[in-house]
């Protein structure tokens, strides 16, 4: 229902008494005259106290500053709406024109109006009444014919019921909720702040929503730095070769890491300490691990070697049994996805070979004719995207053989990830650094800014707990994060000494961050109050308190 | 997409590409000679079609201009030959199809001023 455009009119049981609000305006005792906002501030300090049952020093207050929650003409008028006596309503409407501002919004006060007594007229069946105040009262307003139109067509209505049904409309009670002082306006006020500050929060990582009940109006809502995941917690050196990739399981117990040292190390996650543990290290792939993927329900694991390396690995992590998955020697495998339902995974590599696989390694579709370097399968359960040596991302559906177009840049594409949502995809453009891209609406919505994005294939991540923040690995030793919606990166955390290959976002417990590099090392990232102690020495003989992050933000 | 020689499409005139990206021009189309272009714009892309051509086993989406729609030439999606690879996003426009031109000389802003 259409709301007037001024303070007048009040929702709810009968409002604060007329007698108490007999003032006008800036007529109070004290002889204070308050301009517009004032009067406005007051009404809803006004209503406040009496939603909290403070009616007495809502009636002072409404005393001592001469200002009422409730003109007496708006609740004349509501009275008179409520009681159908729409003969004294019209006139009442006359009385709050100086309030309404503009003249259309008389109008369209003046048409609803009609248009509800009109309805009311068809529901008690007063045919000829509402035929009248069709054809003279409402068509003469001249407004809004298209629904004097359709409401004249209502009259062919045989029932009640059908009435309601095909006007949506529900009788006679609707007019009441017409209102412009919402009930609680200034908690919903105060709300409307915090979710403000929580936008403009840049390090906010809860998902814990921000709300009058749980945070405080006394500052600003901000969320401390210093628990923000960019704090060297630990640095594991048990690869001892180039560490390519890592990814936290999908269920975020564990993390899996890659190395051209041959091994994929799985590790267990700590979440109260945020630190890793050795869990098992897994032996076997003859070219390295250069990506590896989770199944989603965090059992087995699909390892590719880099370049074009022919082996694919698949290990169950419970029974740490494993099948190797390779056509032939010939096959360069180097990316590969999972279904979503955790039956089948794909594969795929830049001489050309791209197969739907099952869980023994059998190909079960092939696809010819695309060089991809890169593979992600939607939430549909059907569509795979794929990047390609054309620069493009194109999504494939191998039942129906069906392909689609998504996205191309103009350089090659190293690697992409697609979000929770399974609405943006992160990219990183050789040369060009990360890219965010919106697959629905097939746009580039963001360029990242400060990373070194050569050549080489690095690969970034979503993360935080609403996925709010993009890392990435960059050529220049550092790991880069942002706001998604802020290209200006929000910290870069030092101490890798090589290219950082590859970081990943725990998807469970969003306080820990992992960045792997060229320097062979893993470090984990995490809340300042986790940094190991001074006193105690670490195990590995580094020094890994030594503040080694540069917050951009100044 | 500048350049001094450009070259368009022989129905509307649409700008398709220009000298600097032409890589070879000893290509033979359905209709006789046919150049290879590093890049070519306004295109619109057919689905992939499988060709055995001279140089064996290719995979080409026909190329049409994106403002009138006639048939220009083809662009290599995947070659099967190794030796052939080269060619791959890489695109074919018939010269029969297409007409070359004068375009705007490629001066730098500081050059234009000083006239």
């Amino acid at each position: 229902m259409q709301s007037a455009s001024n303070g007048c009119v009040q929702n709810g049981a009968p409002s604060c008494s007329n007698g108490a609000t007999e003032n006008g305006h800036g007529d109070g005792d004290s002889g204070i005259t308050l301009n517009q906002t004032n009067q406005e501030i007051v009404r809803l300090i006004g209503q406040y106290l009496k939603n909290e049952g403070l009616i007495k020093t809502c009636e002072s207050l409404m005393n001592e500053s001469g200002c009422r929650l409730d003109h007496p003409a708006a609740a004349k008028f509501r009275q008179h709406v409520m009681d159908g006596d729409w003969c004294k309503a019209d006139h009442d409407l006359q009385e709050l024109r100086p309030l309404l501002g503009q003249t259309t919004n008389l109008l369209e006060m003046k048409f609803l109006l009609l248009e509800q007594k009109y309805l009311e007229y068809l529901e008690d069946g007063r045919v000829l009444d509402a035929l009248h105040v069709l054809r003279n009262e409402l068509t003469p307003l001249q407004h809004n014919t298209i629904r004097v139109h359709q409401l004249s067509s209502y009259m062919m209505c045989s029932s009640t019921e059908e009435l309601h049904e095909r006007t949506n409309w529900e009788g006679k009670v609707v007019f009441a909720t017409f209102s412009n002082v919402t009930p609680s306006r200034l908690n919903e006020l105060l709300n409307q702040a915090l979710e403000f500050q929580t936008l403009r929060c840049s390090h906010h990582n809860t998902s814990q929503g921000v709300a009058l009940h749980n945070s405080s109006l006394l500052v600003d809502h901000c969320c401390p730095k210093s628990s923000f995941p960019m704090y060297t917690v630990q640095i594991l050196n048990d690869h001892c070769d180039e560490v390519w990739f890592c990814q936290f399981s999908p269920d975020g117990t564990k993390l899996a890491t890659g190395s051209k040292d041959t091994n994929v190390i799985i590790w267990d996650v700590n979440p109260d300490s945020c630190t890793l543990s050795l869990r098992k290290v897994l032996e076997g792939h003859n070219y390295g691990a250069a990506y590896i993927s989770w199944s989603p329900n965090s059992t087995h694991l699909i390892a590719c070697g880099p370049e074009e390396s022919p082996e694919v690995w698949l290990w169950n992590i419970d029974t740490e049994n494993f099948l190797k998955v390779s056509q032939s020697p010939e096959d360069a495998l180097t990316c590969c996805a999972w279904n979503k339902d955790g039956t089948k995974f794909v594969v795929g590599g830049i001489r050309g070979h791209f197969y739907q696989c099952d869980l023994e390694g059998n190909v079960l579709d092939s696809w010819e004719g695309v060089r991809v370097n890169g593979l992600w399968c939607r939430k549909d359960g059907k569509t795979v995207l794929a990047s390609d040596t054309h620069h493009r991302i194109r999504g494939y559906i191998f039942e129906e053989v069906a392909e689609q177009q998504i996205l191309q840049e103009d350089h090659p594409i190293m690697s992409f990830t697609v979000d929770k949502r399974d609405r943006l995809a992160l990219l990183n453009v050789a040369t060009q650094g990360v890219h965010l891209w919106d697959l629905k609406d097939k746009c580039l919505v963001r360029r990242y800014q400060g990373v070194t994005q050569g050549h080489f294939t690095i690969h970034s991540t979503f993360g935080g707990a609403n996925q709010d923040f993009i890392a990435s690995g960059s050529e220049d030793n550092q790991v880069y994060i942002w706001h998604v919606r802020n290209e200006q990166p929000i910290a870069t955390l030092q101490g890798h000494t090589r290219t950082v290959n590859c970081v990943s976002w725990n998807p469970v417990y969003p306080h820990i961050l992992v960045s792997v590099s060229d320097d062979c090392s893993i470090r984990v990232w995490g809340p300042k109050d986790k940094m190991p102690k001074p006193t105690v020495s670490s195990s590995n003989g580094e020094s890994s308190n030594n503040g080694t992050w540069n917050d951009m933000v100044s | 997409m500048g350049g001094s020689r450009l070259f368009s499409c022989a129905r509307c005139d649409t700008n398709l590409t220009n000298r600097s990206e032409l890589i070879s021009t000893r290509f033979t189309g359905a209709t006789g000679r046919a150049f290879l272009f590093n890049r070519v714009v306004n295109l619109t892309y057919s689905d992939v079609q499988d060709r055995v051509m001279l140089t064996g086993r290719h995979m080409v989406r026909d190329v049409s201009c994106k403002s009138c729609d006639s048939k220009l030439g083809w662009m290599y999606e995947f070659a099967t030959e190794d030796n052939q690879k080269y060619k791959e996003g890489r695109v074919i426009l018939e010269r029969a199809l297409v007409t070359e031109s004068d375009g705007m000389e490629d001066r730098s802003y500081n050059d234009r001023r000083q006239n």
